[in-house]
């Protein structure tokens, strides 16, 4: 576990009287309403619990539904390395294109004002309405993009995205990029403004070209919004629900079933309330440890250096 | 050469403007249609407007408690969480203890649950302490998830006040809480602002929680969309007309609070 | 199946009958009124759940009557359907008894049973103090949508709120049109009309698939949603095919849902994909109805409750006055419908049961029936059916047809997981991604391992 300069006992016993009352309230409401909740659905995934079957009255049944679900469960292995895929592919395109619009406001845009606001619209609708909206835009027949993008070729006139298989997840990931590039470009600009200048004049009178300005003082110094971004938005992007589940159900086939779809319909379709713990579980536990390797790696490592500065 | 940097720069922005804003504006536009122009193959961008659509789903569907159920909710939420979150943020920022980082750290993983499986433990639970079906029941369940994004975002913020003002404050014999209350808070109000706007956004568009832990008639607009989509076909006019309804505020709110949004994210972390 | 014309005229007789005995009783002391057996229950309220559609609304407009002659006031929440099972589904098994009486698809019903959540329906029609000695139900509703929507296990827990089937929905302007008539018999050899059979259905589909005039033959409900099995389901029993081979819906019995027939039905299913439009995998109800409502599709396999807004309302229609309908065309399984249905009951944990009761049954008086069914619901009272407002519905004959040859469906507690099994792997058949034949072993696999021991699988998989 992590572990930072050890300060002296004295101090830690001064500090913490006073901080306690500080801390606390966020720690006992964190530990009563979502540790407690988790426990139970610890302890629910070794059951066979169903709402459903009135035989299955929750026993418990040990690592029986974990046994099944990593030897047996193929959709759900499909699931889960198609959520993987997605969350890689979408958090990096929304990165990419959320630095670069965020630089290019800092650069050259002065009254930001009503361009920052109508640039966050997207990400200002509820997932719920996003998805709506998209699907009436996307719909074969009456949709407005489908029309447009039949119009300038995109699009043959007998197809149509959603029916298409092999576009179905190349258009949740637009459209996730759509609605949450905003969110990327906001904290990046943030960023980008409270950077200092005077690193950037330094290395200009060293004659440093923009690339290694960029590169060699911008990044470094930008590390740990950097790391806040693709860490919010990978944990965010990894639940993803509400937009796919309206606009595909996690169709056609399986080709767009993300893995909160998958324990959606465990949970709420089938009411295996055991087996749907199990899944949840494995989730956790799987973006827990991608998160925890990602936070020991970039994120503290710069607070550390920052600490050291 | 910069000049014709900066025009190209205008124009990449003015794209990425419109691909932002053009399913909003169509969705504007939507909910001022009726069936048949939306439903017609051709797109209509000039129409004769009917303003049925907001009477009809705010009058007749009684959804104009919503907005305010959603109101409620989200104020509620946000200001908890802020009040909760900023001051465990402060000591992040501030003191040393063993085990600091894992807790830190642990506030994150609250986020990482997903809703879909803590919403049936988080039910039952809330059920036998009988707050199902209240407000505060879906209050305190946006303000735990929320509390993650106060407490990452803050703590850089409250790491940028220099430590001489709080020894200051407490020199002039304030408790560590009232040195707090009195003197930083103050100082990080833009920081503050900028979580409560992203807080407030969260909670407002979070669909799952308000759906399980409020009664009908405590329902947000969020939880309201879908009974719109019903087996005699989906009322796109009325959706549309939510949608509108939904963000307005926000983009209002944004809009006042822009200048604090984009200044407040700073976390402090890249002073070099 | 369940009765036929004559049956059905003396039913109307006898309750006609019995409706002009009762008048006759009501001034007589001591007789059953409303006001009377509501009196204990003055003031209280009681609150229901159900999805938000036209029949749910019209009961909302109804409830404050009831309200003023007892004094019971209704609450009704709404909800979208998959939201509505959600909440009552919390809310039953936390035994907090928020619902005083819950509006469901009838296959929740063996769930809500088995696990002793809902109460049997007898307890309160045998008391002299609730029922009204004017409601048979025995005689008043269609006995097969009542056995299937509110029956499980020989036993009544309640009784139908919409009995919902699905029938065929065609263009009859286009059908009549002699241009038509004269093009298509040149090219099958027989004359054009509404489809009886299967090859007639698709014949007429691909004779009207004309995408460059943005006509089509039919529409798919292709998407990955209850709508894509719901509309197999006329397929499969047609061909004579079924899920399971049980008599009744509460029962267990083999898996055979992968029959060569339930295979020849799902092949003749996609086949029909030909001759939808581009985006079908992507349709459930909501865009068939507006795709018809556009005139845009020739024939498809439509919901009763839906016709209405397609057939008679101009205001969101362009297709009023040129729809015809007819039962769903004939396979090897001969004349069938498959049968939805919202029922009434009442919870376990409800508090006032009595006042829930005396508010269902009013709602099932003829009436309140008419009513709800004018505004797009779908009764299970024949009379309701006979008259004259609802006969000038065009759709009015074929929903009466369907009613009676429904056919019941699997209500025991794995329904709706074998209807999630199944939705899936039909879904992965039309998306290519198997064959039909691999897509129902499959689906007859998962759904003989959810039900154990009692459902073997009667076409083996190796």
């Amino acid at each position: 576990m992590t572990t930072t300069a050890q300060p002296s006992r004295g101090q830690i016993l001064l500090d913490r009287g006073a901080s306690l009352p500080l801390i606390l309230p966020a720690t006992l409401l964190v530990l009563v309403f979502l540790v407690g909740p988790f426990y139970y659905m610890a302890y629910t995934a070794m059951t066979d619990l169903s709402f459903a079957n009135p035989d299955q009255n929750g026993a418990f049944i040990g690592f029986d539904n974990f046994r099944k679900l990593v030897r047996e469960d193929t959709i759900f292995w499909g699931s889960f390395w198609r959520t993987i895929r997605f969350v890689a592919i979408a958090v990096s395109i929304e990165f990419v294109i959320g630095f670069a619009l965020a630089w290019l406001i800092w650069r050259y845009v002065e009254r930001q004002r009503l361009l920052t606001t109508l640039l966050l619209v997207p990400m200002m609708l509820a997932p719920v309405a996003v998805g709506l909206i998209w699907r009436l835009l996307l719909q074969g027949d009456f949709g407005m993009a489908t029309h447009y993008l039949r119009a300038v070729g995109l699009l043959s006139q007998s197809s149509a995205v959603f029916s298409t298989p092999s576009l179905v997840m190349p258009t949740i990931i637009a459209i996730d990029v759509w609605q949450w590039t905003p969110f990327v470009t906001l904290i990046i600009l943030a960023g980008l403004m409270s950077m200092p200048r005077s690193p950037f004049e330094a290395a200009t009178m060293d004659g440093a070209g923009p690339w290694r300005q960029f590169f060699d003082i911008m990044l470094p110094l930008l590390r740990p919004i950097i790391a806040l971004v693709l860490l919010l938005r990978g944990i965010d992007a990894f639940k993803e629900f509400d937009k796919v589940f309206i606009m595909t159900g996690g169709g056609p086939g399986t080709v767009s079933e993300l893995l909160s779809i998958y324990a959606y319909r465990v949970n709420f379709k089938t009411w295996n309330l055991g087996y749907g713990a199990a899944v949840s579980f494995m989730v956790y536990l799987v973006v827990l440890i991608l998160c925890s390797v990602f936070y020991k790696a970039v994120y503290w490592k710069s607070a550390d250096q920052r600490a050291q500065a | 050469m910069s000049k014709s940097w900066k025009i190209l720069a205008f124009g990449i922005l003015a794209c990425v403007l419109v691909i932002a804003l053009t399913p909003y504006v169509w969705i504007l536009l939507t909910s001022f249609k009726g069936r048949l122009d939306i439903l017609s193959p051709q797109p209509t961008w000039f129409f004769t407007p009917t303003f049925a659509n907001y009477p009809a789903v705010f009058i007749d569907k009684e959804y104009l408690p919503l907005v305010f159920n959603s109101l409620i909710i989200a104020c509620g939420s946000t200001a908890l969480s802020i009040m909760i979150g900023a001051p465990a943020a402060y000591v992040f920022a501030r003191t040393d203890f063993a085990g600091k980082e894992d807790l830190f750290f642990f506030f994150l993983t609250t986020r990482m649950a997903p809703p879909i499986s803590i919403a049936v433990p988080l039910f039952l639970f809330f059920t036998t302490l009988g707050l199902t079906d209240t407000i505060y029941a879906v209050v305190i369940a946006h303000t735990t998830f929320n509390l993650s994004l106060v407490v990452w975002m803050m703590r850089g913020f409250f790491a940028e006040i220099p430590k001489e003002i709080d020894e200051a404050a407490m020199m002039d014999g304030r408790s560590k809480l009232g040195a707090f209350v009195r003197v930083i808070v103050p100082l990080a109000a833009p920081g503050l602002a900028a979580t409560a706007v992203l807080c407030f956004i969260m909670s407002w568009n979070e669909f799952l929680y308000a759906f399980i832990l409020v009664a009908f008639e405590g329902r947000p607009l969020t939880v309201g969309i879908p009974g719109l989509i019903t087996p005699h076909g989906t009322l796109w006019g009325q959706v549309a007309a939510v949608a509108v309804v939904a963000t307005l505020p926000i983009i209002v709110f944004t809009f006042l609070v822009q200048k604090h949004l984009v200044r407040g994210l700073t976390f402090g972390a890249v002073k070099g | 199946m369940y009765g036929n014309g004559s049956r059905l005229r003396m039913l109307i007789a006898t309750s006609l009958l019995a409706t002009s005995a009762a008048l006759v009783l009501v001034g007589e002391a001591g007789a059953w009124s409303l006001e009377e057996a509501a009196a204990p229950y003055k003031g209280t309220t009681i609150r229901t759940i159900g999805e938000a559609l036209p029949p749910l609304e019209a009961m909302k407009k109804l409830a404050p009557e009831f309200e003023k002659r007892t004094g019971i006031t209704v609450e009704i929440e709404m909800y979208e359907a998959s939201e509505t099972a959600s909440k009552v589904m919390l809310d039953l098994n936390s035994k907090r008894g928020r619902y005083d009486f819950i509006l469901q698809q009838h296959r929740n019903v063996g769930k809500f049973v088995t696990n002793g959540h809902v109460e049997p329906i007898e307890q309160f029609m045998t008391s002299a103090e609730l029922r009204d000695p004017e409601f048979k139900p025995e005689e008043q509703l269609y006995q097969g949508l009542w056995k299937e929507i509110s029956w499980y296990d020989g036993k009544a827990y309640g009784f139908p709120f919409t009995a919902l089937t699905m029938y065929e929905w065609y263009r009859a302007d286009l059908l009549s049109d002699p241009k038509e008539q004269e093009g298509f018999k040149a090219k099958y050899g027989y004359d054009l009309g509404p489809a009886q059979d299967w090859k007639q259905y698709r014949d007429i589909a691909e004779w009207f698939t004309r995408p460059d005039q943005g006509l089509y033959g039919t529409a798919i409900q292709g998407k990955r949603h209850e709508a894509l099995w719901y509309e197999w389901l006329n397929f499969l029993y047609s061909f004579g095919g079924d899920m399971l081979e049980v008599k009744t819906g509460s029962e267990c019995g083999p898996v055979i849902v992968n029959s060569p027939q339930a295979i020849a039905a799902t092949e003749y299913y996609k086949s029909l994909m030909a001759f939808s439009p581009p985006d079908t995998l992507n349709y459930f109800w909501d865009d068939v109805m507006a795709l018809m409502q556009q005139g845009k599709v020739a024939e498809l396999i439509m919901w009763n409750d839906a016709t209405y807004a397609v057939a008679v309302d101009e205001n969101v229609s362009t297709v009023v006055g040129k729809m015809g309908f007819d039962i769903v065309p004939q396979g090897e399984g001969g004349k069938v419908a498959q049968v939805e249905g919202w029922s009434y009951l009442i919870p376990t944990a409800a508090k006032n049961k009595e006042a829930a009761y005396l508010f269902i049954q009013w709602m099932m008086e003829y009436d309140q029936q008419l009513e709800q069914h004018l505004n797009g619901g779908a009764t299970p009272r024949p009379d309701v059916y006979a008259s004259a407002e609802v006969q000038k519905l065009p759709y009015a004959k074929a929903s009466m047809a369907s009613n009676e040859v429904a056919k019941p469906k699997p209500t025991i507690p794995q329904s709706s997981e074998m209807t999630d099994i199944l939705v899936r792997e039909i879904s992965s058949y039309l998306a290519d991604e198997k064959t039909a034949k691999e897509a129902l072993d499959e689906s007859a696999k998962e759904i003989s391992a959810v039900l154990g021991s009692c459902a073997p699988m009667k076409y083996p998989v190796q």
